[in-house]
Protein backbone atom coordinates (compact mmCIF):
# COMPACT_ATOMS: atom_id res chain seq x y z
CA UNK A 1 0.00 0.00 0.00
CA UNK A 2 0.86 3.61 -0.85
CA UNK A 3 2.84 5.74 2.11
CA UNK A 4 -0.13 8.71 1.23
CA UNK A 5 -3.06 5.53 2.23
CA UNK A 6 -1.27 4.29 5.36
CA UNK A 7 -0.75 8.27 6.68
CA UNK A 8 -4.11 8.50 5.90
CA UNK A 9 -5.06 5.17 8.22
CA UNK A 10 -3.33 6.49 10.70
CA UNK A 11 -4.73 9.86 10.63
CA UNK A 12 -7.29 11.04 13.80
CA UNK A 13 -10.72 10.99 12.14
CA UNK A 14 -11.15 14.77 12.71
CA UNK A 15 -7.98 15.12 10.12
CA UNK A 16 -8.40 15.70 6.77
CA UNK A 17 -8.74 13.37 3.49
CA UNK A 18 -8.07 16.15 1.33
CA UNK A 19 -8.80 19.87 1.86
CA UNK A 20 -10.30 19.65 -2.30
CA UNK A 21 -12.68 17.46 -1.23
CA UNK A 22 -14.11 19.21 1.84
CA UNK A 23 -14.22 22.25 -0.25
CA UNK A 24 -16.66 20.92 -2.91
CA UNK A 25 -18.87 18.99 -0.94
CA UNK A 26 -21.11 20.00 2.16
CA UNK A 27 -19.98 19.21 5.46
CA UNK A 28 -21.64 15.75 6.67
CA UNK A 29 -20.47 14.00 3.25
CA UNK A 30 -16.96 15.27 4.13
CA UNK A 31 -17.12 13.92 7.78
CA UNK A 32 -18.69 10.56 6.31
CA UNK A 33 -15.70 10.41 3.95
CA UNK A 34 -13.38 10.60 7.38
CA UNK A 35 -15.22 7.99 8.64
CA UNK A 36 -15.01 5.56 6.14
CA UNK A 37 -13.02 5.06 3.63
CA UNK A 38 -13.15 2.00 0.70
CA UNK A 39 -10.92 0.09 -1.47
CA UNK A 40 -11.28 -2.97 -3.36
CA UNK A 41 -8.22 -5.58 -3.44
CA UNK A 42 -8.85 -6.70 -6.60
CA UNK A 43 -5.87 -6.91 -8.93
CA UNK A 44 -3.58 -6.35 -5.25
CA UNK A 45 -3.72 -10.69 -5.00
CA UNK A 46 -2.12 -12.34 -7.40
CA UNK A 47 -0.50 -14.91 -5.80
CA UNK A 48 -1.22 -16.86 -2.72
CA UNK B 1 -17.02 13.71 -7.59
CA UNK B 2 -20.48 11.83 -8.13
CA UNK B 3 -22.54 10.42 -5.14
CA UNK B 4 -24.85 7.97 -5.70
CA UNK B 5 -28.54 8.27 -4.61
CA UNK B 6 -28.09 4.89 -2.34
CA UNK B 7 -26.65 7.22 0.60
CA UNK B 8 -29.34 9.51 0.57
CA UNK B 9 -31.71 6.43 1.21
CA UNK B 10 -30.33 4.92 4.41
CA UNK B 11 -33.14 4.02 6.94
CA UNK B 12 -31.26 4.54 10.31
CA UNK B 13 -34.90 3.59 11.64
CA UNK B 14 -34.23 0.13 10.54
CA UNK B 15 -32.94 -2.75 11.81
CA UNK B 16 -29.07 -3.99 10.74
CA UNK B 17 -26.47 -6.86 10.61
CA UNK B 18 -23.29 -6.56 9.80
CA UNK B 19 -23.16 -8.71 6.77
CA UNK B 20 -22.05 -12.50 7.47
CA UNK B 21 -19.23 -12.60 4.80
CA UNK B 22 -18.11 -9.71 6.70
CA UNK B 23 -14.73 -9.80 9.11
CA UNK B 24 -13.69 -6.94 11.37
CA UNK B 25 -10.46 -6.71 12.82
CA UNK B 26 -9.99 -4.03 15.10
CA UNK B 27 -7.54 -1.24 15.14
CA UNK B 28 -5.92 2.00 16.46
CA UNK B 29 -7.61 4.12 14.04
CA UNK B 30 -11.28 2.48 14.30
CA UNK B 31 -11.51 -1.07 12.50
CA UNK B 32 -10.56 -3.01 8.96
CA UNK B 33 -13.62 -4.70 7.30
CA UNK B 34 -13.04 -7.28 4.77
CA UNK B 35 -15.97 -8.73 2.62
CA UNK B 36 -15.34 -12.06 1.71
CA UNK B 37 -17.70 -11.79 -1.29
CA UNK B 38 -17.21 -8.52 -3.05
CA UNK B 39 -13.68 -8.87 -1.78
CA UNK B 40 -13.43 -4.86 -0.53
CA UNK B 41 -12.39 -3.21 2.59
CA UNK B 42 -13.37 -0.06 4.25
CA UNK B 43 -11.98 1.74 6.97
CA UNK B 44 -13.53 2.90 10.16
CA UNK B 45 -11.75 5.42 10.96
CA UNK B 46 -13.67 5.97 14.29
CA UNK B 47 -13.69 3.99 17.40
CA UNK B 48 -17.31 5.02 17.88
CA UNK B 49 -18.50 3.75 14.14
CA UNK B 50 -16.57 0.32 15.19
CA UNK B 51 -19.48 0.25 18.13
CA UNK B 52 -22.14 1.44 16.14
CA UNK B 53 -21.42 -1.28 13.44
CA UNK B 54 -20.88 -3.87 16.43
CA UNK B 55 -23.79 -3.29 18.15
CA UNK B 56 -26.14 -2.98 15.38
CA UNK B 57 -27.17 -6.70 15.55
CA UNK B 58 -28.17 -6.68 19.27
CA UNK B 59 -30.15 -3.04 18.43
CA UNK B 60 -33.87 -2.77 16.81
CA UNK B 61 -32.54 0.08 15.31
CA UNK B 62 -29.37 1.99 13.22
CA UNK B 63 -30.61 4.96 15.32
CA UNK B 64 -30.84 3.18 18.85
CA UNK B 65 -26.99 1.87 17.70
CA UNK B 66 -25.73 5.45 17.46
CA UNK B 67 -27.14 6.21 20.63
CA UNK B 68 -26.22 3.31 22.18
CA UNK B 69 -22.94 4.42 21.55
CA UNK B 70 -22.73 7.95 22.36
CA UNK B 71 -23.45 9.60 18.99
CA UNK B 72 -24.81 12.90 19.60
CA UNK B 73 -27.28 14.50 17.67
CA UNK B 74 -25.01 17.10 15.49
CA UNK B 75 -22.86 14.06 14.28
CA UNK B 76 -25.67 11.64 13.88
CA UNK B 77 -25.67 12.93 10.08
CA UNK B 78 -22.30 11.83 9.40
CA UNK B 79 -22.50 9.22 10.80
CA UNK B 80 -26.02 7.92 8.69
CA UNK B 81 -23.96 8.87 5.46
CA UNK B 82 -21.26 6.65 7.11
CA UNK B 83 -23.68 3.87 7.78
CA UNK B 84 -25.14 4.17 4.35
CA UNK B 85 -21.67 3.73 2.93
CA UNK B 86 -21.29 0.52 4.43
CA UNK B 87 -24.96 -0.37 3.48
CA UNK B 88 -23.89 0.76 -0.12
CA UNK B 89 -20.91 -1.72 0.22
CA UNK B 90 -22.72 -4.44 1.51
CA UNK B 91 -20.74 -4.25 4.74
CA UNK B 92 -23.89 -4.18 6.48
CA UNK B 93 -27.17 -5.16 5.37
CA UNK B 94 -30.80 -5.18 6.44
CA UNK B 95 -31.45 -8.11 9.25
CA UNK B 96 -34.11 -9.74 7.06
CA UNK B 97 -31.75 -9.59 4.17
CA UNK B 98 -28.97 -11.75 5.03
Amino acid sequence: MPDSATELLERPADEGAGSEIAAAEPDELVAADLLVEEISIDGMCGVY
Amino acid sequence: MSISSPLADFDLDAAWRLHPQVSVRPERFGALLYHFGTRRLSFLKSPALLTVVRSLESEPSARSACSRAGIGASDLPAYTRALARLADSQMICGRSAA
